[in-house]
Protein backbone atom coordinates (compact mmCIF):
# COMPACT_ATOMS: atom_id res chain seq x y z
CA UNK A 1 0.00 0.00 0.00
CA UNK A 2 1.00 3.57 -0.57
CA UNK A 3 -0.73 5.80 1.94
CA UNK A 4 -0.32 9.53 1.75
CA UNK A 5 -1.68 12.45 3.73
CA UNK A 6 0.33 15.44 2.63
CA UNK A 7 0.08 19.17 3.13
CA UNK A 8 2.26 21.80 1.59
CA UNK A 9 1.78 25.56 1.50
CA UNK A 10 3.42 27.67 -1.14
CA UNK A 11 2.92 31.40 -1.56
CA UNK A 12 0.46 30.95 -4.43
CA UNK A 13 -0.63 27.37 -3.97
CA UNK A 14 -1.78 24.91 -1.37
CA UNK A 15 -1.54 21.14 -1.62
CA UNK A 16 -3.72 19.17 0.77
CA UNK A 17 -4.21 15.57 -0.24
CA UNK A 18 -5.06 12.25 1.28
CA UNK A 19 -5.30 8.95 -0.56
CA UNK A 20 -4.18 5.37 -0.56
CA UNK A 21 -3.48 3.20 -3.57
CA UNK A 22 -2.20 -0.36 -3.95
CA UNK A 23 1.56 -0.77 -3.64
CA UNK A 24 1.90 -2.11 -7.15
CA UNK A 25 0.85 -1.23 -10.66
CA UNK A 26 0.60 2.16 -12.31
CA UNK A 27 -1.21 4.95 -10.52
CA UNK A 28 -2.01 7.86 -12.78
CA UNK A 29 -2.17 11.29 -11.15
CA UNK A 30 -4.55 13.08 -13.44
CA UNK A 31 -5.83 16.64 -13.56
CA UNK A 32 -5.65 19.92 -15.45
CA UNK A 33 -2.45 21.97 -15.58
CA UNK A 34 -1.77 23.86 -12.41
CA UNK A 35 -3.75 21.49 -10.18
CA UNK A 36 -0.63 20.46 -8.24
CA UNK A 37 0.30 17.17 -9.92
CA UNK A 38 3.97 17.96 -10.14
CA UNK A 39 4.03 19.38 -6.62
CA UNK A 40 2.43 16.18 -5.33
CA UNK A 41 5.05 14.11 -7.10
CA UNK A 42 7.85 16.27 -5.70
CA UNK A 43 6.39 15.97 -2.21
CA UNK A 44 6.31 12.18 -2.53
CA UNK A 45 9.91 12.17 -3.77
CA UNK A 46 10.93 14.29 -0.78
CA UNK A 47 12.04 17.22 -2.91
CA UNK A 48 9.61 19.59 -1.17
CA UNK A 49 11.19 19.72 2.25
CA UNK A 50 8.37 21.71 3.83
CA UNK A 51 5.80 18.98 3.26
CA UNK A 52 3.98 17.87 6.40
CA UNK A 53 1.74 14.90 7.06
CA UNK A 54 2.52 11.25 6.58
CA UNK A 55 3.62 9.01 3.77
CA UNK A 56 4.28 5.32 3.80
CA UNK A 57 5.31 3.23 0.84
CA UNK A 58 4.88 -0.53 1.15
CA UNK A 59 5.51 -0.46 4.88
CA UNK A 60 8.33 2.08 4.86
CA UNK A 61 7.62 5.33 6.65
CA UNK A 62 8.95 8.17 4.47
CA UNK A 63 7.27 10.96 6.36
CA UNK A 64 5.49 10.95 9.67
CA UNK A 65 5.89 11.09 13.40
CA UNK A 66 9.37 9.61 13.19
CA UNK A 67 10.48 12.44 10.95
CA UNK A 68 11.30 12.93 7.33
CA UNK A 69 13.44 10.58 5.35
CA UNK A 70 15.91 12.43 3.11
CA UNK A 71 15.44 12.17 -0.65
CA UNK A 72 18.63 10.17 -1.10
CA UNK A 73 17.42 7.59 1.40
CA UNK A 74 13.96 7.08 -0.08
CA UNK A 75 15.16 5.17 -3.12
CA UNK A 76 12.70 6.81 -5.42
CA UNK A 77 13.26 6.89 -9.16
CA UNK A 78 12.15 10.07 -10.90
CA UNK A 79 11.72 10.76 -14.59
CA UNK A 80 11.15 14.48 -14.98
CA UNK A 81 9.10 16.25 -17.62
CA UNK A 82 12.15 17.75 -19.28
CA UNK A 83 15.06 15.40 -19.87
CA UNK A 84 17.44 15.68 -16.95
CA UNK A 85 20.51 13.66 -17.87
CA UNK A 86 23.83 14.81 -16.47
CA UNK A 87 25.43 16.62 -19.43
CA UNK A 88 28.99 15.90 -18.31
CA UNK A 89 28.52 12.14 -18.21
CA UNK A 90 28.11 9.65 -21.03
CA UNK A 91 24.90 7.69 -21.38
CA UNK A 92 26.53 4.72 -19.70
CA UNK A 93 27.84 6.82 -16.79
CA UNK A 94 24.39 8.37 -16.46
CA UNK A 95 22.79 4.93 -16.35
CA UNK A 96 25.11 3.73 -13.62
CA UNK A 97 25.10 6.90 -11.49
CA UNK A 98 22.49 5.65 -9.05
CA UNK A 99 23.41 1.98 -9.28
CA UNK A 100 27.00 2.74 -8.21
CA UNK A 101 25.63 4.35 -5.07
CA UNK A 102 23.55 1.38 -3.96
CA UNK A 103 24.93 -0.05 -0.76
CA UNK A 104 24.04 -3.47 -2.01
CA UNK A 105 22.43 -4.67 -5.16
CA UNK A 106 19.44 -6.57 -3.87
CA UNK A 107 17.58 -7.25 -7.07
CA UNK A 108 20.01 -8.28 -9.74
CA UNK A 109 18.33 -6.39 -12.55
CA UNK A 110 20.05 -7.53 -15.68
CA UNK A 111 21.65 -4.28 -16.73
CA UNK A 112 22.19 -5.42 -20.29
CA UNK A 113 18.68 -6.73 -20.58
CA UNK A 114 17.23 -3.45 -19.38
CA UNK A 115 19.43 -1.49 -21.76
CA UNK A 116 18.29 -3.71 -24.60
CA UNK A 117 14.62 -3.45 -23.79
CA UNK A 118 14.89 0.34 -23.62
CA UNK A 119 16.62 0.23 -27.02
CA UNK A 120 19.53 2.39 -25.89
CA UNK A 121 22.44 -0.01 -26.38
CA UNK A 122 23.81 2.00 -29.30
CA UNK A 123 23.94 5.21 -27.26
CA UNK A 124 26.07 4.09 -24.35
CA UNK A 125 29.25 5.96 -25.23
CA UNK A 126 27.57 9.15 -26.36
CA UNK A 127 26.93 12.30 -24.35
CA UNK A 128 23.33 13.45 -23.75
CA UNK A 129 23.83 16.56 -25.90
CA UNK A 130 23.25 14.82 -29.23
CA UNK A 131 20.39 12.55 -28.19
CA UNK A 132 16.77 13.05 -29.25
CA UNK A 133 14.13 13.82 -26.64
CA UNK A 134 12.80 10.28 -26.73
CA UNK A 135 16.26 8.79 -26.32
CA UNK A 136 16.97 11.05 -23.36
CA UNK A 137 13.78 9.99 -21.62
CA UNK A 138 14.53 6.32 -22.19
CA UNK A 139 17.99 6.77 -20.70
CA UNK A 140 16.49 8.70 -17.76
CA UNK A 141 14.05 5.85 -17.18
CA UNK A 142 16.86 3.29 -17.33
CA UNK A 143 18.95 5.35 -14.94
CA UNK A 144 16.09 5.52 -12.44
CA UNK A 145 15.35 1.78 -12.68
CA UNK A 146 18.96 0.66 -12.35
CA UNK A 147 19.07 2.37 -8.96
CA UNK A 148 16.46 -0.19 -7.88
CA UNK A 149 13.81 2.26 -6.69
CA UNK A 150 11.03 1.35 -4.29
CA UNK A 151 8.75 3.69 -6.20
CA UNK A 152 9.02 5.13 -9.68
CA UNK A 153 7.70 8.65 -10.27
CA UNK A 154 7.13 9.92 -13.79
CA UNK A 155 6.18 13.53 -14.39
CA UNK A 156 4.57 13.83 -17.82
CA UNK A 157 7.53 12.08 -19.40
CA UNK A 158 6.02 12.33 -22.88
CA UNK A 159 4.98 15.95 -22.89
CA UNK A 160 8.28 17.39 -24.14
CA UNK A 161 8.41 14.99 -27.08
CA UNK A 162 7.18 15.34 -30.64
CA UNK A 163 4.20 13.28 -31.80
CA UNK A 164 6.30 10.52 -33.32
CA UNK A 165 8.63 9.79 -30.45
CA UNK A 166 5.73 10.20 -28.06
CA UNK A 167 3.88 7.35 -29.76
CA UNK A 168 6.97 5.17 -29.69
CA UNK A 169 7.84 5.79 -26.06
CA UNK A 170 4.20 5.29 -25.15
CA UNK A 171 4.07 1.77 -26.58
CA UNK A 172 7.37 1.02 -24.90
CA UNK A 173 6.04 2.26 -21.55
CA UNK A 174 2.88 0.26 -21.98
CA UNK A 175 4.82 -2.99 -22.24
CA UNK A 176 7.43 -1.96 -19.74
CA UNK A 177 5.51 -0.55 -16.81
CA UNK A 178 3.37 -3.68 -16.60
CA UNK A 179 6.44 -5.90 -16.46
CA UNK A 180 8.46 -4.17 -13.76
CA UNK A 181 7.55 -5.04 -10.24
CA UNK A 182 7.78 -1.51 -8.90
CA UNK A 183 4.83 0.75 -8.12
CA UNK A 184 4.66 3.69 -10.50
CA UNK A 185 3.12 7.15 -10.09
CA UNK A 186 2.51 8.64 -13.48
CA UNK A 187 1.54 12.29 -13.71
CA UNK A 188 -0.35 13.30 -16.82
CA UNK A 189 -3.09 15.50 -18.15
CA UNK A 190 -3.79 13.22 -21.10
CA UNK A 191 -6.77 10.91 -20.78
CA UNK A 192 -5.25 8.72 -23.46
CA UNK A 193 -2.18 8.08 -21.33
CA UNK A 194 -4.41 7.33 -18.35
CA UNK A 195 -6.50 4.89 -20.34
CA UNK A 196 -3.47 3.14 -21.77
CA UNK A 197 -1.22 2.92 -18.75
CA UNK A 198 -3.07 3.25 -15.51
CA UNK A 199 -4.37 0.64 -13.10
CA UNK A 200 -5.30 3.19 -10.46
CA UNK A 201 -6.24 6.79 -10.69
CA UNK A 202 -5.80 9.77 -8.39
CA UNK A 203 -7.78 12.76 -9.59
CA UNK A 204 -6.43 16.12 -8.56
CA UNK A 205 -8.01 19.57 -8.76
CA UNK A 206 -6.77 22.76 -7.08
CA UNK A 207 -4.35 20.88 -4.88
CA UNK A 208 -6.95 18.44 -3.57
CA UNK A 209 -7.79 14.86 -4.40
CA UNK A 210 -11.30 14.72 -5.82
CA UNK A 211 -11.39 10.97 -6.38
CA UNK A 212 -9.07 7.99 -6.23
CA UNK A 213 -9.26 4.24 -6.70
CA UNK A 214 -9.04 1.55 -9.36
CA UNK A 215 -9.32 3.09 -12.80
CA UNK A 216 -12.64 1.48 -13.74
CA UNK A 217 -14.25 2.72 -10.52
CA UNK A 218 -13.03 6.28 -10.87
CA UNK A 219 -13.69 6.49 -14.57
CA UNK A 220 -17.11 4.86 -14.24
CA UNK A 221 -18.48 6.91 -11.35
CA UNK A 222 -21.39 8.81 -12.87
CA UNK A 223 -21.26 11.51 -10.23
CA UNK A 224 -17.48 11.63 -10.10
CA UNK A 225 -15.35 14.61 -10.98
CA UNK A 226 -14.02 12.91 -14.07
CA UNK A 227 -17.48 12.18 -15.45
CA UNK A 228 -18.48 15.79 -15.04
CA UNK A 229 -15.46 17.01 -16.94
CA UNK A 230 -15.15 17.16 -20.68
CA UNK A 231 -12.69 14.32 -20.65
CA UNK A 232 -15.14 11.71 -19.30
CA UNK A 233 -14.48 8.41 -20.99
CA UNK A 234 -14.82 4.65 -20.67
CA UNK A 235 -12.23 1.98 -21.23
CA UNK A 236 -13.34 -1.31 -22.75
CA UNK A 237 -11.07 -4.25 -23.23
CA UNK A 238 -11.36 -6.70 -26.10
CA UNK A 239 -9.47 -8.63 -28.71
CA UNK A 240 -8.95 -8.14 -32.40
CA UNK A 241 -11.70 -10.23 -34.01
CA UNK A 242 -10.90 -13.15 -36.28
CA UNK A 243 -13.07 -11.90 -39.11
CA UNK A 244 -12.58 -8.37 -40.35
CA UNK A 245 -14.68 -6.17 -42.62
CA UNK A 246 -12.98 -4.19 -45.37
CA UNK A 247 -11.41 -0.89 -44.17
CA UNK A 248 -12.45 -1.60 -40.59
CA UNK A 249 -10.91 -3.07 -37.52
CA UNK A 250 -13.29 -5.25 -35.56
CA UNK A 251 -12.76 -5.69 -31.86
CA UNK A 252 -14.51 -8.51 -30.10
CA UNK A 253 -15.46 -7.37 -26.60
CA UNK A 254 -17.08 -10.65 -25.60
CA UNK A 255 -20.73 -11.70 -25.27
CA UNK A 256 -21.39 -11.01 -28.91
CA UNK A 257 -20.37 -7.37 -28.75
CA UNK A 258 -18.15 -6.35 -31.64
CA UNK A 259 -17.03 -2.76 -32.03
CA UNK A 260 -15.90 -1.45 -35.39
CA UNK A 261 -13.48 1.33 -36.04
CA UNK A 262 -11.92 2.69 -39.21
CA UNK A 263 -8.69 0.93 -40.08
CA UNK A 264 -5.99 3.57 -39.92
CA UNK A 265 -3.30 0.93 -40.32
CA UNK A 266 -2.14 2.45 -43.58
CA UNK A 267 -1.36 5.59 -41.59
CA UNK A 268 0.18 4.15 -38.47
CA UNK A 269 1.88 1.21 -40.15
CA UNK A 270 0.69 -1.09 -37.40
CA UNK A 271 -0.99 -4.36 -38.25
CA UNK A 272 -3.08 -6.07 -35.65
CA UNK A 273 -3.00 -9.81 -35.15
CA UNK A 274 -6.34 -11.49 -34.61
CA UNK A 275 -6.70 -12.51 -30.98
CA UNK A 276 -4.35 -9.86 -29.56
CA UNK A 277 -5.74 -7.96 -26.60
CA UNK A 278 -6.50 -4.25 -27.02
CA UNK A 279 -8.02 -1.44 -24.99
CA UNK A 280 -10.59 0.91 -26.45
CA UNK A 281 -11.31 4.37 -25.17
CA UNK A 282 -14.74 5.80 -25.79
CA UNK A 283 -15.48 9.37 -24.84
CA UNK A 284 -18.76 9.87 -23.01
CA UNK A 285 -19.69 12.75 -25.30
CA UNK A 286 -19.32 10.49 -28.36
CA UNK A 287 -22.09 8.19 -27.17
CA UNK A 288 -25.76 9.01 -27.73
CA UNK A 289 -28.95 7.10 -26.99
CA UNK A 290 -31.94 6.01 -29.09
CA UNK A 291 -35.06 4.29 -27.84
CA UNK A 292 -35.49 2.46 -31.14
CA UNK A 293 -32.82 0.93 -33.30
CA UNK A 294 -31.83 3.42 -35.99
CA UNK A 295 -31.40 2.08 -39.51
CA UNK A 296 -29.17 3.14 -42.34
CA UNK A 297 -26.91 5.26 -40.16
CA UNK A 298 -23.31 6.25 -40.86
CA UNK A 299 -22.52 5.46 -37.25
CA UNK A 300 -20.69 2.14 -37.17
CA UNK A 301 -21.49 1.02 -33.69
CA UNK A 302 -25.09 0.85 -32.59
CA UNK A 303 -25.55 -1.60 -29.77
CA UNK A 304 -28.39 -2.63 -27.48
CA UNK A 305 -27.76 -1.60 -23.89
CA UNK A 306 -29.48 -1.18 -20.56
CA UNK A 307 -29.35 1.96 -18.46
CA UNK A 308 -27.51 0.98 -15.30
CA UNK A 309 -27.26 4.31 -13.54
CA UNK A 310 -28.11 7.95 -14.00
CA UNK A 311 -26.13 10.74 -12.44
CA UNK A 312 -28.06 12.13 -9.48
CA UNK A 313 -27.86 15.67 -10.80
CA UNK A 314 -27.46 17.25 -14.19
CA UNK A 315 -24.24 19.23 -14.50
CA UNK A 316 -23.97 22.16 -16.91
CA UNK A 317 -27.13 21.03 -18.67
CA UNK A 318 -25.93 17.49 -19.31
CA UNK A 319 -26.29 14.30 -17.45
CA UNK A 320 -23.97 11.31 -17.35
CA UNK A 321 -25.63 7.94 -17.92
CA UNK A 322 -23.98 4.62 -17.29
CA UNK A 323 -24.96 1.87 -19.69
CA UNK A 324 -24.41 -1.82 -19.44
CA UNK A 325 -23.70 -3.80 -22.56
CA UNK A 326 -23.14 -7.48 -21.92
CA UNK A 327 -21.30 -6.93 -18.68
CA UNK A 328 -19.28 -3.96 -19.94
CA UNK A 329 -19.86 -0.47 -18.67
CA UNK A 330 -20.06 2.51 -20.92
CA UNK A 331 -20.58 6.13 -19.96
CA UNK A 332 -22.51 8.50 -22.12
CA UNK A 333 -23.18 12.15 -21.67
CA UNK A 334 -26.43 13.53 -23.02
CA UNK A 335 -28.38 16.70 -22.52
CA UNK A 336 -30.68 16.97 -19.57
CA UNK A 337 -33.42 17.92 -22.02
CA UNK A 338 -33.09 14.50 -23.71
CA UNK A 339 -33.13 12.70 -20.39
CA UNK A 340 -36.46 14.34 -19.58
CA UNK A 341 -37.84 14.17 -23.09
CA UNK A 342 -37.08 10.46 -23.57
CA UNK A 343 -38.06 9.74 -19.96
CA UNK A 344 -34.92 7.75 -19.37
CA UNK A 345 -34.78 5.64 -16.24
CA UNK A 346 -32.66 2.89 -14.75
CA UNK A 347 -33.34 -0.54 -16.20
CA UNK A 348 -34.62 0.80 -19.51
CA UNK A 349 -33.44 -0.84 -22.74
CA UNK A 350 -31.94 1.56 -25.24
CA UNK A 351 -29.60 1.61 -28.20
CA UNK A 352 -26.21 3.21 -27.74
CA UNK A 353 -24.82 4.96 -30.79
CA UNK A 354 -21.10 5.25 -30.51
CA UNK A 355 -19.80 7.91 -32.82
CA UNK A 356 -16.15 7.23 -32.35
CA UNK A 357 -13.98 4.60 -30.74
CA UNK A 358 -10.27 4.87 -30.38
CA UNK A 359 -7.88 2.04 -30.16
CA UNK A 360 -5.29 2.83 -27.52
CA UNK B 1 66.26 43.57 -19.11
CA UNK B 2 65.16 42.71 -15.56
CA UNK B 3 67.44 43.69 -12.71
CA UNK B 4 67.81 41.44 -9.67
CA UNK B 5 65.27 43.36 -7.51
CA UNK B 6 62.81 43.49 -10.43
CA UNK B 7 63.10 39.77 -10.84
CA UNK B 8 62.49 39.28 -7.13
CA UNK B 9 59.43 41.53 -7.38
CA UNK B 10 58.13 39.40 -10.25
CA UNK B 11 58.55 36.20 -8.23
CA UNK B 12 56.86 37.66 -5.17
CA UNK B 13 53.99 38.92 -7.30
CA UNK B 14 53.43 35.51 -8.90
CA UNK B 15 53.70 33.75 -5.55
CA UNK B 16 51.31 36.20 -3.95
CA UNK B 17 48.79 35.86 -6.78
CA UNK B 18 48.98 32.07 -6.80
CA UNK B 19 48.65 31.74 -3.02
CA UNK B 20 45.81 34.21 -2.86
CA UNK B 21 43.93 32.53 -5.71
CA UNK B 22 44.27 29.10 -4.16
CA UNK B 23 43.04 30.30 -0.77
CA UNK B 24 40.17 32.19 -2.36
CA UNK B 25 39.05 29.18 -4.40
CA UNK B 26 39.00 27.05 -1.26
CA UNK B 27 37.17 29.58 0.89
CA UNK B 28 35.11 31.01 -1.94
CA UNK B 29 33.53 27.65 -2.83
CA UNK B 30 31.43 27.17 0.32
CA UNK B 31 30.71 30.90 0.50
CA UNK B 32 29.56 31.09 -3.13
CA UNK B 33 27.55 27.88 -2.71
CA UNK B 34 25.81 29.30 0.31
CA UNK B 35 25.04 32.54 -1.52
CA UNK B 36 23.73 30.67 -4.57
CA UNK B 37 21.44 28.39 -2.62
CA UNK B 38 20.34 30.17 0.54
CA UNK B 39 17.04 31.89 1.06
CA UNK B 40 18.38 33.65 4.17
CA UNK B 41 17.76 37.36 4.58
CA UNK B 42 21.41 37.77 5.45
CA UNK B 43 22.33 37.05 1.87
CA UNK B 44 22.05 40.61 0.58
CA UNK B 45 24.14 41.96 3.43
CA UNK B 46 26.88 39.38 2.87
CA UNK B 47 26.82 40.01 -0.88
CA UNK B 48 27.25 43.73 -0.25
CA UNK B 49 30.21 43.13 2.07
CA UNK B 50 31.87 40.87 -0.47
CA UNK B 51 31.37 43.44 -3.22
CA UNK B 52 32.83 46.31 -1.13
CA UNK B 53 36.37 45.96 -2.53
CA UNK B 54 34.91 46.67 -5.99
CA UNK B 55 33.99 50.20 -4.98
CA UNK B 56 36.23 51.14 -2.06
CA UNK B 57 39.55 52.82 -2.74
CA UNK B 58 42.19 50.17 -1.98
CA UNK B 59 43.83 52.63 0.42
CA UNK B 60 40.74 52.54 2.64
CA UNK B 61 40.95 48.77 2.88
CA UNK B 62 44.71 48.95 3.42
CA UNK B 63 44.30 51.57 6.13
CA UNK B 64 41.89 49.47 8.18
CA UNK B 65 43.99 46.36 7.69
CA UNK B 66 47.04 48.24 8.92
CA UNK B 67 45.12 49.28 12.02
CA UNK B 68 44.03 45.68 12.56
CA UNK B 69 47.61 44.46 12.19
CA UNK B 70 48.95 46.91 14.79
CA UNK B 71 49.79 45.40 18.20
CA UNK B 72 46.51 46.83 19.62
CA UNK B 73 44.41 45.75 16.63
CA UNK B 74 42.40 42.49 16.67
CA UNK B 75 44.67 40.67 14.22
CA UNK B 76 47.91 42.05 15.69
CA UNK B 77 46.83 41.11 19.22
CA UNK B 78 45.93 37.58 18.11
CA UNK B 79 49.20 36.95 16.28
CA UNK B 80 51.12 38.36 19.25
CA UNK B 81 49.22 36.11 21.67
CA UNK B 82 50.01 33.10 19.49
CA UNK B 83 53.64 34.10 19.38
CA UNK B 84 53.54 34.70 15.63
CA UNK B 85 55.33 37.55 13.88
CA UNK B 86 53.31 40.63 13.00
CA UNK B 87 51.36 40.52 9.73
CA UNK B 88 52.23 44.11 8.87
CA UNK B 89 54.96 44.43 6.25
CA UNK B 90 55.04 40.67 5.73
CA UNK B 91 54.19 38.37 2.84
CA UNK B 92 51.28 36.73 4.72
CA UNK B 93 49.91 40.17 5.50
CA UNK B 94 49.89 40.79 1.77
CA UNK B 95 48.12 37.47 1.20
CA UNK B 96 45.37 38.42 3.65
CA UNK B 97 44.99 41.89 2.14
CA UNK B 98 44.91 40.49 -1.40
CA UNK B 99 42.42 37.81 -0.45
CA UNK B 100 39.99 40.44 0.83
CA UNK B 101 40.71 42.73 -2.10
CA UNK B 102 40.15 40.00 -4.75
CA UNK B 103 37.32 38.21 -2.95
CA UNK B 104 34.49 39.45 -5.22
CA UNK B 105 36.43 38.47 -8.32
CA UNK B 106 36.43 34.85 -7.18
CA UNK B 107 33.13 34.58 -5.32
CA UNK B 108 30.92 36.22 -7.93
CA UNK B 109 31.82 33.96 -10.89
CA UNK B 110 31.48 30.91 -8.67
CA UNK B 111 28.15 32.10 -7.33
CA UNK B 112 26.82 32.78 -10.84
CA UNK B 113 28.02 29.43 -11.99
CA UNK B 114 26.37 27.58 -9.10
CA UNK B 115 23.15 29.56 -9.52
CA UNK B 116 22.94 28.73 -13.22
CA UNK B 117 23.15 25.01 -12.50
CA UNK B 118 19.52 25.06 -11.51
CA UNK B 119 18.22 22.68 -8.94
CA UNK B 120 17.09 19.88 -11.22
CA UNK B 121 20.45 18.20 -11.80
CA UNK B 122 21.10 18.15 -8.07
CA UNK B 123 17.61 16.87 -7.31
CA UNK B 124 18.07 14.06 -9.79
CA UNK B 125 21.37 13.17 -8.13
CA UNK B 126 19.61 13.12 -4.75
CA UNK B 127 16.88 10.78 -5.99
CA UNK B 128 19.63 8.51 -7.26
CA UNK B 129 21.03 8.20 -3.77
CA UNK B 130 23.79 10.83 -3.75
CA UNK B 131 24.32 12.63 -0.44
CA UNK B 132 24.87 16.41 -0.38
CA UNK B 133 28.68 16.39 -0.58
CA UNK B 134 28.59 13.63 -3.19
CA UNK B 135 26.10 15.69 -5.23
CA UNK B 136 28.41 18.67 -5.08
CA UNK B 137 31.50 16.74 -6.12
CA UNK B 138 29.90 14.54 -8.78
CA UNK B 139 27.49 17.03 -10.33
CA UNK B 140 27.94 20.66 -9.30
CA UNK B 141 31.73 20.76 -9.51
CA UNK B 142 32.17 19.29 -13.00
CA UNK B 143 29.33 21.43 -14.32
CA UNK B 144 30.97 24.57 -12.87
CA UNK B 145 34.31 24.17 -14.62
CA UNK B 146 33.94 27.44 -16.49
CA UNK B 147 33.03 29.26 -13.30
CA UNK B 148 36.18 27.97 -11.63
CA UNK B 149 38.36 28.90 -14.58
CA UNK B 150 36.91 32.41 -14.64
CA UNK B 151 37.21 32.79 -10.88
CA UNK B 152 40.81 31.58 -10.84
CA UNK B 153 41.89 33.77 -13.73
CA UNK B 154 40.16 36.89 -12.46
CA UNK B 155 41.39 36.37 -8.92
CA UNK B 156 44.95 35.82 -10.14
CA UNK B 157 44.97 38.71 -12.59
CA UNK B 158 43.38 41.11 -10.14
CA UNK B 159 45.95 40.27 -7.47
CA UNK B 160 48.74 40.82 -10.00
CA UNK B 161 47.66 44.40 -10.49
CA UNK B 162 47.14 45.30 -6.86
CA UNK B 163 48.79 48.49 -5.67
CA UNK B 164 47.02 50.48 -3.00
CA UNK B 165 46.45 47.76 -0.43
CA UNK B 166 49.99 46.46 -0.81
CA UNK B 167 51.46 49.89 -0.42
CA UNK B 168 49.53 50.47 2.79
CA UNK B 169 50.18 47.18 4.52
CA UNK B 170 53.24 45.73 2.82
CA UNK B 171 55.37 48.73 2.36
CA UNK B 172 58.04 48.38 -0.21
CA UNK B 173 60.65 45.98 1.05
CA UNK B 174 62.60 44.64 -1.95
CA UNK B 175 62.77 40.86 -1.95
CA UNK B 176 60.07 40.59 0.69
CA UNK B 177 57.01 42.66 0.01
CA UNK B 178 57.89 44.63 -3.10
CA UNK B 179 55.51 43.57 -5.88
CA UNK B 180 55.57 44.48 -9.59
CA UNK B 181 53.13 47.36 -9.49
CA UNK B 182 55.16 49.04 -6.77
CA UNK B 183 58.43 48.33 -8.54
CA UNK B 184 57.00 50.09 -11.61
CA UNK B 185 56.00 53.06 -9.48
CA UNK B 186 59.54 53.22 -8.03
CA UNK B 187 61.12 53.15 -11.46
CA UNK B 188 58.90 55.96 -12.66
CA UNK B 189 59.67 58.01 -9.54
CA UNK B 190 63.36 57.49 -10.27
CA UNK B 191 62.80 58.39 -13.96
CA UNK B 192 63.95 54.90 -15.01
CA UNK B 193 61.37 54.73 -17.79
CA UNK B 194 63.12 51.96 -19.66
CA UNK B 195 62.88 49.52 -16.73
CA UNK B 196 59.35 50.67 -15.97
CA UNK B 197 58.46 49.83 -19.60
CA UNK B 198 59.72 46.28 -19.31
CA UNK B 199 57.60 45.58 -16.28
CA UNK B 200 54.56 47.56 -17.39
CA UNK B 201 54.44 46.08 -20.89
CA UNK B 202 55.02 42.63 -19.47
CA UNK B 203 52.11 43.02 -17.08
CA UNK B 204 49.90 44.42 -19.83
CA UNK B 205 50.63 41.53 -22.17
CA UNK B 206 50.25 38.97 -19.44
CA UNK B 207 46.86 40.34 -18.36
CA UNK B 208 45.65 40.46 -21.95
CA UNK B 209 46.66 36.84 -22.60
CA UNK B 210 45.00 35.65 -19.44
CA UNK B 211 41.74 37.39 -20.29
CA UNK B 212 41.90 36.17 -23.88
CA UNK B 213 42.18 32.68 -22.51
CA UNK B 214 38.97 32.89 -20.48
CA UNK B 215 36.96 34.57 -23.19
CA UNK B 216 37.95 32.02 -25.80
CA UNK B 217 37.36 29.15 -23.39
CA UNK B 218 34.01 30.66 -22.54
CA UNK B 219 33.09 30.89 -26.19
CA UNK B 220 34.06 27.30 -26.85
CA UNK B 221 32.07 26.25 -23.81
CA UNK B 222 28.96 28.06 -25.00
CA UNK B 223 29.31 26.63 -28.49
CA UNK B 224 29.57 23.19 -26.95
CA UNK B 225 26.44 23.75 -24.94
CA UNK B 226 24.32 25.00 -27.81
CA UNK B 227 25.24 22.45 -30.47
Amino acid sequence: MIEATLQLSKPDFKLDVSFSVPGRGVTAVFGPSGCGKTTLLRAIAGLETETTGSLSVNGQQWLGASGRRAVEQRRVGVVFQVPSLFPHLTVQENLLYGRKRLTKVTKPIETNELIASLEIEKLLLRYPKGLSGGEKQRVALGRALLAEPKLLLMDEPLSALDQDSRGKLMSLLERFLQEIDIPVFYVTHSSEEVARLADNLVLLANGRVTDHGPIQDVVGAVDGELSRSDTAFSVIEGQIAATQLPDLISVDCGAGIVLQLPDAASLSGITYQPGSGVRLRIRARDVSLCLEQPHRSSILNILPAVIAELAAQPYNGSRVVKLELAGKQLLCKISEYSVQHLELRVGQSVFAQIKSVSLI
Amino acid sequence: MLSQPDFAALLITLRLAATTTLILLLLGTPLAWWLATTRSRLRSAIEAVIALPLVLPPTVLGFYLLLAFSPDGPIGATTAALGLPSMAFSFWGLVLGSAIYSLPFVVQPLQNSFASLGRMQLEVAATLGARPLDRFVSVALPLSKMGYLTAAVLGFAHTLGEFGVVLMIGGNIPGETQVLSIAIYDHVEALEYNQAHWLAAGLLLCSFLVLLMIYSANRRFHLMKTT
